[in-house]
């Protein structure tokens, strides 16, 4: 932690950066984002096994960027995050450093985000056993069946898009749901509106969801929502070879590889 | 407030005969909006026009929905006529009455209902519908034709005569193409250097022509009527300048043992060489593979005999770029080689030769100066037998198509054989003889029946060496698949006619849809012959499917008239139905995010970058911009867009929206 702080206090003592997103100490057990703007602050900084909220959705907000450089306390997941938003085109090396944290709290000092990359490819995106477990079952119901499962999980959705506010890849500044000349989603929430709702975010994150559970670890209804997008992510495996975040900006649903099973793109 | 005027069409009986038009008018009329409905026997006739015309003027109508044949037959009528009546051609749009409708549906109440609703949302888009304007972007006169074959000469000549400047490119040293391999054609046995020579020369002399032999396509950029390509020409290592095409060099060359690509190995060629005495370029280039220099480091004899000084050791692949408004595309098609057989050999056997090989031992400029002899011990043979269907017609083989050239040129070959080989025997195994063509069938009676061939209705199971002869192996299905073994001197396979190889990269490159074996598709199999789904880009001859010289000639032609057509217009318009990224006021100035995922979906590569600037020139913002002249239309960008920020123009969401809901909400 102290080699966090002090990372954090050099980059904004030495003007490399103009702000530093890390976790300090949130109300009850909590933690939140902390913005660190001058060295004082730096003190608050905080690193645990509670931090999992993906700070990459913060780099994206105009609140943030229009500070200045930015740089990151990155976990797996956000590092992710952020090489998928590169890839995008939302973060680049001239307004982004990575502070990067292994699982052992190690703090890895990344030159650029090619070596963000290079980290990051060590790693496969998995399903853990528990969720892979739940999706096992969901695969095994009839169709009536999972439509039933569904309905009874999202219909308590309110939408209050706490989830779309902690993913880090929806950042789009005007989000399909806000899109209403013509309304395709509804914005009400009802059975058939929160499905919609759902599924589409689902479908727009194939390809691109970095499986970091930000979304059901901010719905206040602990709605499972992120089954949908790791059931994406198992669909992206099995019928498209699956992905890695990459700075090459290959997105999987509009690339077509030469190896590829299927050859309708072509 | 919208006023539509909707127009039913009974087209004859096609629409009526199921469809009750006289109340589709009356229900349709009474809908929000609909000024005037009424229904006519013949729409797209001139009185039918009239009609739309004159409601327009009168009724001062905002939109148009004629209810007919599907908006592929008649929209360009229907808008064509609105415009001439003052009303945005785009106002105007189709319901398709009769192939969504009457012709798939039996007379009766329900499809009377369908053909209600089909018109009920059509009016709800029109109702959204905005007027646009047709898009108007530059030509450039330059035509690029790839391939240098009879068919690349032909499209070359046909356009550089009606006035345009034509750059045609060849990835061998000498233009000529299978064409110039060719003995004599059928069906009228005319010797095939004699007639291809000339054309040959004319493009070399052609002042409209520039000629880049052993030259292939590098990349390609732009759109119809703007392409850019690059074109690698291929170092020769020799000054074609200085070159006086004296050929000392292709007789010093002491690496001789090369099979010559021109006589299809039958010959030998040097490292240095003219692949054919009537080469145009006639001057010789270094096959860097072969040549001893290039590749044990000394040798240069060829530079030591050249009186020119021409020999360019150093000289590297060039790259040029050049503008093109248009590219015709004749880069032909190959040949099965018999290696592809193994019921007759894998090509083991030298006396097993293809039709093209056939073609250069038939050929008086051939290894053995037109005579018909064995490859392997130059005997005459005195029994010959020929296989049509070669890998072509067999599902097993992957070639279910028939390659279309094989029983016209079997029939000339035994022919030929006859002629040559007095008191010959020759056998021809055939699935069904495909004459098809203007003395196509006389010709092949005339091989049975004059010069007689012997024609076997059958497949050959197996060719195999016993004691010095060829056991042909077939049954005769005429004779109730009776066994038929032939002992034969030599076998000639009429292999299968394939897609070069090279083709698909060429294909992808272009952006040319292509079929499963890798010829290159039409735009529609009978009214656009010779377009291809990208604009600006036209096909002719072999490169399409397995095609004769005279279909190839007249494909070509059909393609230098679409060039010509092209090139006929300073400026070139187009439909406006494009994607369009939306732009607003500032802060935002777009709801484009600028993510770009857009840009690796698009076919086209019609998408681009867009950078907002202030007034001190810092970029405030990157989005994507689509480049109108290469937008198709096709809408894989608008299902892309996360943040709905693309609309196809004529088909935006709140169109599309509209139709939905007007079916949704009956």
């Amino acid at each position: 932690m102290d080699d966090l702080r002090k990372r954090a206090k050099e980059l904004i003592d030495t003007s490399a950066v103009k702000v530093v997103i890390g976790y300090e100490q949130g109300t009850g057990n909590k933690t939140r984002a902390l913005f660190v703007e001058n060295s004082e602050v730096a003190d608050k900084l905080i690193f645990d096994s509670r931090c999992v909220q993906n700070l990459a959705a913060y780099v994206t907000k105009q609140e943030v960027k229009s500070k200045g450089k930015m740089a990151i306390t990155a976990t797996l997941p956000v590092m992710r995050a952020i090489i998928q938003l590169a890839s995008e085109f939302q973060v680049n090396d001239d307004n982004l450093i990575v502070i990067g944290i292994t699982p052992e709290s190690k703090i890895i000092d990344f030159k650029n985000l090619e070596e963000v990359e290079t980290y990051v490819h060590q790693f496969q995106i998995e399903i853990d056993a528990r969720n892979r477990e739940i999706l096992d079952k969901l695969d095994k119901m009839t169709p009536s069946e999972r439509w039933k499962f569904w309905i009874d999980e999202l219909s308590p959705c309110f939408k209050c898009y706490a989830c779309r506010a902690a993913c880090p890849m929806c950042y789009c500044s005007r989000c399909t749901v806000d899109f209403n000349r013509p309304q395709w989603i509804p914005v009400s929430s009802n059975e058939l509106g929160n499905l919609e709702w759902h599924f589409m975010r689902a479908m727009h994150l194939t390809g691109r969801c970095v499986d970091c559970d930000a979304c059901a670890n901010a719905c206040p209804l602990a709605i499972p929502i992120n089954l949908l997008t790791k059931k994406m992510i198992e669909d992206a495996k099995s019928d498209f070879g699956g992905y890695q975040p990459s700075l090459k900006g290959e997105n999987l649903l509009s690339t077509f590889k030469p190896d590829d099973k299927e050859n309708f793109i072509q | 407030m919208a006023k539509i005027g909707v127009f039913i069409c009974h087209c004859g009986e096609n629409i009526s005969a199921t469809v009750d038009c006289a109340k589709v008018a009356e229900v349709v009329g009474k809908y929000d909006g609909v000024a005037i409905s009424l229904d006519y026997k013949y729409m797209c006739s001139d009185p039918g026009q009239n009609l739309i015309k004159k409601a327009i003027v009168e009724k001062g109508l905002t939109g148009v929905v004629v209810a007919s044949c599907s908006p592929r037959m008649h929209e360009p009528t229907f808008r064509k006529a609105c415009a001439e009546a003052g009303l945005n051609p785009y106002m105007c749009e189709m319901a398709n009455l009769r192939e969504h409708c009457s012709w798939v549906h039996e007379k009766g109440e329900a499809t009377t209902q369908k053909a209600i609703d089909l018109v009920r949302t059509i009016v709800e888009k029109v109702k959204h519908n905005q007027s646009l304007d047709a898009i108007k972007v530059p030509v450039t006169k330059t035509a690029l034709v790839i391939g240098g074959g009879i068919a690349g000469i032909q499209a070359s000549l046909d356009i550089a005569n009606s006035g345009h400047k034509v750059i045609l490119i060849e990835k061998d040293p000498s233009i000529g193409g299978h064409m110039s391999q060719l003995s004599e054609t059928f069906p009228t046995l005319d010797c095939s250097q004699c007639i291809l020579t000339p054309r040959m020369v004319e493009v070399a002399q052609h002042p409209n022509i520039t000629l880049y032999t052993y030259a292939e396509l590098e990349s390609i950029d732009g759109f119809i009527g703007n392409f850019k390509v690059k074109i690698r020409k291929k170092a020769k290592s020799i000054d074609e300048k200085i070159c006086t095409g004296c050929g000392l060099c292709t007789t010093k060359c002491p690496n001789k043992k090369n099979p010559s690509e021109f006589n299809e190995g039958l010959g030998n060629r040097t490292a240095i060489y003219v692949p054919f005495p009537q080469a145009v370029p006639n001057k010789p280039v270094i096959d860097k593979a072969l040549c001893t220099y290039y590749t044990k480091g000394k040798c240069k004899i060829c530079e030591k005999f050249c009186p020119a000084h021409a020999i360019r050791f150093d000289q590297e692949d060039e790259i040029i770029e050049v503008p093109v408004g248009a590219i015709v595309l004749a880069t032909g098609f190959a040949v099965k080689k018999t290696d592809f057989f193994p019921e007759y050999g894998y090509g083991r056997h030298p006396d097993i030769i293809t039709g093209l090989q056939f073609e250069r031992l038939a050929s008086a400029s051939g290894p053995t100066l037109g005579e018909i002899r064995r490859p392997s011990d130059g005997k005459i043979p005195e029994t010959i037998v020929f296989v049509a269907c070669a890998g072509s017609r067999d599902e097993a083989k992957g070639i279910p198509y028939c390659s279309k050239i094989c029983c016209m040129y079997t029939a000339k070959h035994a022919m030929l054989y006859q002629h040559k080989v007095h008191g010959g025997k020759s056998y021809v195994f055939y699935m069904d003889i495909r004459a098809g063509g203007k003395m196509y069938d006389e010709f092949v009676r005339r091989a049975i029946e004059e010069d007689g061939v012997n024609y076997i209705r059958g497949r050959v199971s197996r060719v195999y060496e016993k004691n010095g002869k060829l056991i042909v192996k077939g049954a005769d299905t005429l004779l109730g698949a009776m066994p038929v073994e032939i002992e034969a001197d030599m076998v000639v396979l009429a292999t299968a006619g394939v897609a070069n190889e090279g083709a698909e990269e060429l294909a992808q490159k272009l952006h040319v849809s292509y079929d499963p074996y890798h010829f290159f598709a039409e735009a529609h199999p009978k009214l656009k012959p010779v377009e291809t789904n990208t604009a600006g880009i036209f096909l002719a001859g072999a490169c399409q499917a397995p095609r004769d010289i005279p279909e190839s000639v007249a494909m070509a032609s059909g393609a230098a008239a679409k060039v010509a057509g092209l090139f006929s217009q300073d400026e070139l318009t187009r439909e406006p139905l494009i994607a369009v990224v939306n732009r607003q006021a500032p802060p935002v100035f777009s709801s484009c995010v600028g993510c770009f995922l857009c840009m690796s979906a698009c076919p086209y590569h019609a998408i681009e970058k867009e950078e907002i600037k202030n007034r001190q020139g810092e970029v405030l913002k990157t989005v994507a911009k689509v480049n109108p002249g290469l937008c198709q239309g096709c809408g894989t960008c608008v299902a892309f867009c996360r943040t709905k920020s693309i609309d196809i123009q004529g088909y935006t969401h709140e169109e599309v929206y509209s139709e939905v809901m007007a079916l949704l909400n009956d």
